[in-house]
Formats: structure tokens, sequence, C-alpha cells
């Protein structure tokens, strides 16, 4: 890891298993994403080693996981769920994280298929296709209760090579709010690179300069928000961290506040 | 609600609706102008202001123009391309309007010759004068992600040796259409979606200076200012030729007179009276409505029309079908699904690519159809492929108007997810302030409030009517509305 420019040695790589299906029903896997459109909305699909997976229905910004992009390749992370019944044909991957890979694929430019009434939804989406029904799909969940001062630590998560979007706009000002709340006089904020073991036994692993890149971005995003009254500590680690199949995780800044 | 005797008197003075800087007249509490659909209703609800010596309606600077000048009330406090010309033909060319240094094509070219304000004349055009790269509030120049090459120079102002992108003050001119000055607590609300960071982008909202605060960033076709009193001092710079700016009591005069004015149509020719139905109309229910407020299909929807014209109407034969058309265009609006794609800033927020939804998707904001935050969005009204360009072939006599830009990505950057690294675009938009390559084209929404009164539509004029604007949706989405479904979708937003 380095420091502003310190050395920062990480441990290299451990032996990495042989595939990600070691862990049962685990599937990791990039693929191009397919659409099938039903009578209300659409379902996101993608094959992989001669299977159909379902991958997420198109919902709403609060939804944990949000659909891909056609011209681009997606990195899916799941575990396949045999109990669940098939959605729009495919084996149901849950948990899953999902990474739009950023460069484009012309491969991936493919149509939407047409709905036909064998992959109709069995069941309400949790929002329609058209406007809301006054809510977010997904804000009445139960939410923890709120902690009794808040929080110190943070880590946000991000897409395979990605930097900060749309989702971490919530993640950005809790840690805002927090570093207020608590009059923080330091930030210390260290970025990681990731890696991703594939089912197929081969590892991605993300750009080099990612790590730098996201530290440094989380911290000019706070003094840009406005909190400059700080000491920031910004570091980060240009090693990837060993993959076990169970990656997501690996790509994340973590920030902590009066280290 | 406009009194019908109001209207009258309206339509009777519609010739001599043209409001020239200084002209002096009181500006009713309610007036209501008349158009080719019907009449336009403004309300101010401090009541009749005097304009004598209002900073508003007075010009200030050395140009001749007020602030009313590209703001006139008959005309949504926007502009429409009819009221440009009728000033053309009134003035012989010579009123403010026609300033060389934004109401030309470029300031080097001749005066009075129509070709030389060919863009004010034909789309109501002003041309928008930027550093390249953008500059911080030191002079600073701000990193960017992209290099700018011009492709393409009708007008000749971007590569001007004086005024274009290689003069010794590196500058790109755009065109854009003047934005209402009304309904503005719609477009500064600190409301839903509003927050220290940006909810699109994660990125750090613009915060007021004044208040500390975050901003919407929803005004202005790039959001370059954020606030009511930074749109009146830059616009005082530039479009009033006031280098030294305004003064803070005149800023405070305008901001406070834009505050309290509120427009919509009041009265459509077919379907009748619009003020007393449906929620969603006319200038009252506009001026009482929340601001920032996201609409829903079930308890507010995005433009209320009430039960009122659910069902068949008393009243003419004509009346009752056009109040159903309306209806008809409303759901529409609100209901018609279609797939949503490759829309920068909507599709890259969490929603997938395509995302099957309707216009209120993007339009969502109640009462007014923006978007709630920050509403840059790329649709391709400026980006090719989507753009609106000559035919290119031995047999046109179209002649391109507008400049046309190559932006590449630097390579250390991402590439805009659905353009890729080289993007050809009439108007860069948000990213000629943010220097972004992902916001190249992305243009900031417009509110719907007022359309029959203010033609052209979006920002580079590109839709000379409504009817052009819902062709351009379908065919930029293949959304294959039916003919029945444009006519009543132009009826329902020639209502708003």
């Amino acid at each position: 890891m380095k420091a502003a420019g310190a050395a920062f040695l990480l441990a290299a790589l451990c032996t990495a298993p042989a595939a990600a299906e070691d862990a049962p029903g685990r599937r990791n896997f990039v693929a191009c994403p397919i659409v099938r459109d039903t009578a209300s909305v659409p379902c996101w699909l993608a094959e992989h080693d001669g299977e159909l997976y379902f991958l997420t229905l198109q919902t709403d910004v609060s939804a944990p996981v949000t659909p891909p992009w056609l011209g681009h390749r997606v990195l899916v992370e799941g575990t396949a769920a045999p109990d669940r019944p098939r959605i729009c044909g495919g084996i149901v991957l849950e948990p899953v994280v999902l990474s739009v890979l950023p460069e484009l694929d012309a491969a991936c430019n493919t149509p939407v298929l047409p709905a036909e009434d064998r992959y109709n939804l069995t069941f309400e989406p949790p929002r329609p296709p058209g406007p809301s029904a006054g809510r977010l799909a997904f804000a009445g969940a139960a939410a923890p209760p709120p902690p009794a001062e808040p929080p110190r630590t943070f880590a946000l998560r991000y897409d395979f090579d990605g930097l900060v979007v749309f989702r971490h706009a919530g993640e950005l000002t809790a840690i805002l709010d927090a570093a207020k709340a608590r009059g923080a006089r330091s930030v210390a904020i260290t970025g990681h690179r990731g890696s991703v073991l594939l089912s197929n036994g081969t590892t991605l692993v993300e750009r080099p300069a990612i790590a730098r890149r996201r530290a440094e971005q989380v911290a000019e995003l706070l003094r840009g928000a406005g909190l400059t009254n700080v000491e920031y500590g910004v570091r980060w680690s240009d090693e990837a961290e060993a993959a076990d199949g169970d990656d997501a995780a690996l790509r994340r800044v973590t920030v902590e506040l009066d280290r | 609600m406009l009194a019908a005797s109001a209207l009258c008197l309206a339509s009777a003075a519609a010739a001599g609706e043209w409001w020239a800087p200084g002209d002096g007249r009181p500006l009713p509490g309610e007036a209501s102008y008349a158009n080719a659909t019907g009449a336009l209703g403004i309300l101010n609800t401090a009541g009749t202001i005097d304009t004598r010596g209002h900073p508003f309606f007075e010009p200030l600077g050395a140009n001749g123009r007020a602030c009313v000048t590209c703001h006139q009330p008959a005309d949504a406090m926007a502009l429409s391309v009819a009221t440009v010309r009728e000033r053309w033909e009134a003035s012989s060319g010579q009123d403010p309007l026609f300033n060389a240094f934004d109401g030309r094509n470029c300031p080097h070219l001749p005066a009075g010759d129509p070709a030389a304000h060919s863009l004010l004349l034909t789309r109501g055009l002003i041309r928008v004068a930027l550093p390249w790269p953008p500059l911080a509030a030191d002079g600073a120049p701000l990193p960017v992600e992209l290099t700018l090459e011009v492709v393409r120079d009708p007008t000749g102002c971007n590569t001007h040796p004086t005024h274009g992108l290689t003069s010794p003050r590196p500058t790109v001119s755009v065109y854009r259409r003047p934005r209402p000055a009304a309904n503005t607590k719609y477009l500064t609300h600190s409301n839903f979606g509003v927050g220290p960071f940006i909810a699109k982008s994660g990125l750090p909202a613009v915060r007021d200076p004044d208040t500390g605060l975050p901003t919407s960033m929803n005004m202005m076709a790039d959001a370059r200012v954020t606030t009511l009193k930074a749109q009146a001092a830059d616009a005082a710079r530039t479009h009033l030729g006031m280098p030294n700016g305004l003064p803070a009591a005149a800023l405070e005069r305008i901001v406070g007179f834009e505050q309290q004015i509120y427009a919509a149509q009041a009265r459509d020719l077919t379907a009748g009276d619009l003020t007393s139905g449906p929620p969603g109309f006319g200038p009252r229910n506009l001026a009482a409505a929340p601001a920032g407020v996201l609409g829903n299909n079930t308890t507010r929807w995005v433009f209320p029309l009430g039960d009122a014209w659910q069902q068949p109407q008393a009243g003419t034969d004509a009346e009752s079908e056009g109040r159903a058309a309306i209806a008809r265009g409303h759901d529409v609006f609100m209901f018609r699904t279609f797939f949503i794609r490759d829309s920068m800033h909507l599709n890259s927020v969490g929603l997938g690519n395509p995302v099957k939804r309707t216009c209120s998707t993007c339009h969502g904001m109640h009462m007014t159809g923006m978007d709630v935050a920050n509403g840059w969005m790329d649709i391709g009204t400026t980006n090719l492929p989507w753009a609106r360009e000559a035919p290119l072939n031995p047999w046109t006599t179209e002649a391109a108007q507008l400049p046309l830009f190559k932006v590449t990505c630097n390579a250390d950057v991402p590439p805009h997810p659905f353009l890729g690294r080289v993007i050809y675009t009439q108007d860069p938009g948000r990213a000629l302030v943010s220097g972004k390559c992902n916001d190249v084209g992305a243009i900031v929404m417009q509110q719907f409030r007022g359309l029959a009164a203010r033609a052209p539509y979006f920002s580079n004029g590109s839709a000379a009517t409504l009817r052009e604007l819902v062709d351009f949706y379908d065919r930029r989405y293949s959304i294959g509305y039916s003919e029945q479904e444009k006519r009543d979708l132009v009826a329902f937003l020639g209502v708003l």
C-alpha cells in the first residue's frame, strides 16, 4: 500500500482455487446481457456454459441490483439458487453482483427479445414499467435502527474497473454527515484494487491504477462537497487482492474518520 | 382563474404584445396573450407591478437590451421565433435583440444582413460563447477529459481568429434557445433529489454561494450557473453587455420578480378554458403546487387532470372532443411505454440500457415535466447520429446551419458509455462546463409549460413545432406511435 508516495507492500496473491464453481452454486462469468420483454417489466438474462441465468428485473434506482447495459459486456458474480423457480426461463442467481464493463462491445448490441406468454412474470414486479406507485421500489425495506452515534468507518463498493457512480451519492452523503456530526479532524481513505476468479478458472484483474484513482476521487469529492477542515490521509494498494470466487467486496474504498 | 374578459382584451391587443426595454407599461397581476392555439396566461403573484425603473424591464447596459428582450410575457417569458421575425421586420433588423455579440451568428458578420442572423431568425437561437477549456472562478483552466475539434463551421465563429477555438482566448460558440424566466421555483427547488452529491453521478453538487446549500443544478442548458441570481449576473455580463455586471440591488429585484411570475397556457381554441378544470393546468395551479416533487401513477400525476376530463364533457362537440384528445394525450405521455436506449444520465443511472418506461420517466417533476434534479441528459438532440442534420447528396438545397464538433475522449478515462471515444456533436452541452466525456451533448431538460407560446423546441430549436418534437422522439426511440397517439400528444403538450 502506498501512502502519498510511500511504498506499501501487499501480500502476494495466494494460490487461487481452480475455479469459482468450487463454491457451491457459484457462477462468475463475463457475457453479453440479454433483455427479454414481458407483459410488464423486462427481464435481464445471460448465458454461461450452455445455461441461461436470470440476473435481475427492471425496477428503479433504489434496487440493490441494477440492470446492465446492452452494448457492453457484464461481469456476473452470483450464486445459483436451485430452489427458486426460473424467471423468464433463466436460473435465478441470488445473490448476484453485476458490473457493466466500461468498453463498448458491438457484439452485445442485441435486439430486445419479445415478450412470450411462457416467460411472463408469475408475480407482481417491485415496480411497474411506467410511473411509480408513489414510492421507490425498495424504499419499504426495513431500515436498520439508527446507530447511537454516527458511524466512524465506511466501505464503498465498486463495479469492476469502476469509479464513483450514481449509487455512491447516498454513501458519500452518509460519510459527509457523519464527519460533520462527529466533528471529525481526520479522514483516512484507502483504495483497493480487486480481482475476480471466474468459473472457468481464469482471473480478471482490475486496471493497475484503479486503487489510487478511487481513493483520490473519494477525497476529491468529499473536499468538493465542503469537507475541507479535516486532515486527509489518502492511501491505496496497487496490488490486486487475491480472488477466491467471492470477490465483489474486494473492489472497495474504505473510509475511516478520526482513525 | 383568468377572467374571460381579460382573455378578450389580450386577444384584441395581440398585435402589440412586444415588450420593448424601457416600455414603462405596468405588468398586471394577471394577463393573457393570444397565440396560435389559444392564449397563454401570466400570473404575477405580487399583483400589478410598475415596470418603470425595474431592472428586468429597463435597458441597463449599453446595448439597449433588458432581460425582457429575450423573456417576453407573451412568449411564456421566453422568446418565440415568430416574435424574433416580427421584430426583424418591424425594426428592419435594428432592434437591440439583433446585437452583434450574440444576436448574430458571430460578431464579425455584417450588420443588417439576414444571413448574419440566420440562426436567430430561423431557429430563435442566441449565440452562447464559452471558454474552452472551462475556467475556474480564478480564471485558471479546469482539467478536461476530452479534446475538441471544429469539423464544420457554417457561422465562421468557431474558426474565427478573434472569436474561435484557436483565438487568443479560446472560445466555443454554441447556439441555444432562451428559456422561460417563469415558474422558477421548480428550477431552483431544494426538494427531492437535491443533496450534497449529485444523484446521477455522485459528484459534488454546486452550492449556492449565498446560502451554502446544494442547488438542484437544473437551470440553463448546461447548468453553468445554478441560481437565479447567478443567472441574472451571467446574463448581464454577456447578453446585456455589462462587463461589470449588475449592482446587488438590481439582481435582488430581478430574482424577486422571477420568483413571482408563472406562465402556462390558459385557453385552448378547441378545448376552451384551461384554468377551471384539470388541477395541472393554468398558471394559478402552477403557483399553488409544491415544487421539486416527483410525479407518480397514483397520488400525483406529473400533470394532474383530475376526473374533470376523463368523461365526455358538457358543451360543444368540438370542445368535448378537444378535451378528450388532451386526456388521451396525457395518457400517452404518462403511461405509453417504450424502450429508452443509449441516453446518457438516464440509462446510466441504475435503470439499465434499455429501460422500458414512459415520457414521464425523464419528465417526472410534478407540474413542469422537468427532471427533479440536475436534469442534464443526452437524448440525441445535439449528438450524432440522432441530431437533425441537412441531408448530404448532390441534389439537396438545404445547408447545415449549426457547427459540428469532433470530441475525442482521453485514453485514460472510460469511454462515453453509449457513444465511445469519438463523438460528433453540434453542441457539447454540459461537457463544456464539466469537461467530462460522459457529459458530451447532455442538455438540461426544460420545463413543459407555455409550449404553445414559444416555438421552436429543444435547446437548438431543431423542432419547429410540437409535432416535430413528437416525431423526433418517435424516431429516436423507435416508439412506433400511431397517428392518433401523435396528434393526442401534441394536443396535450399544447395546453400545458
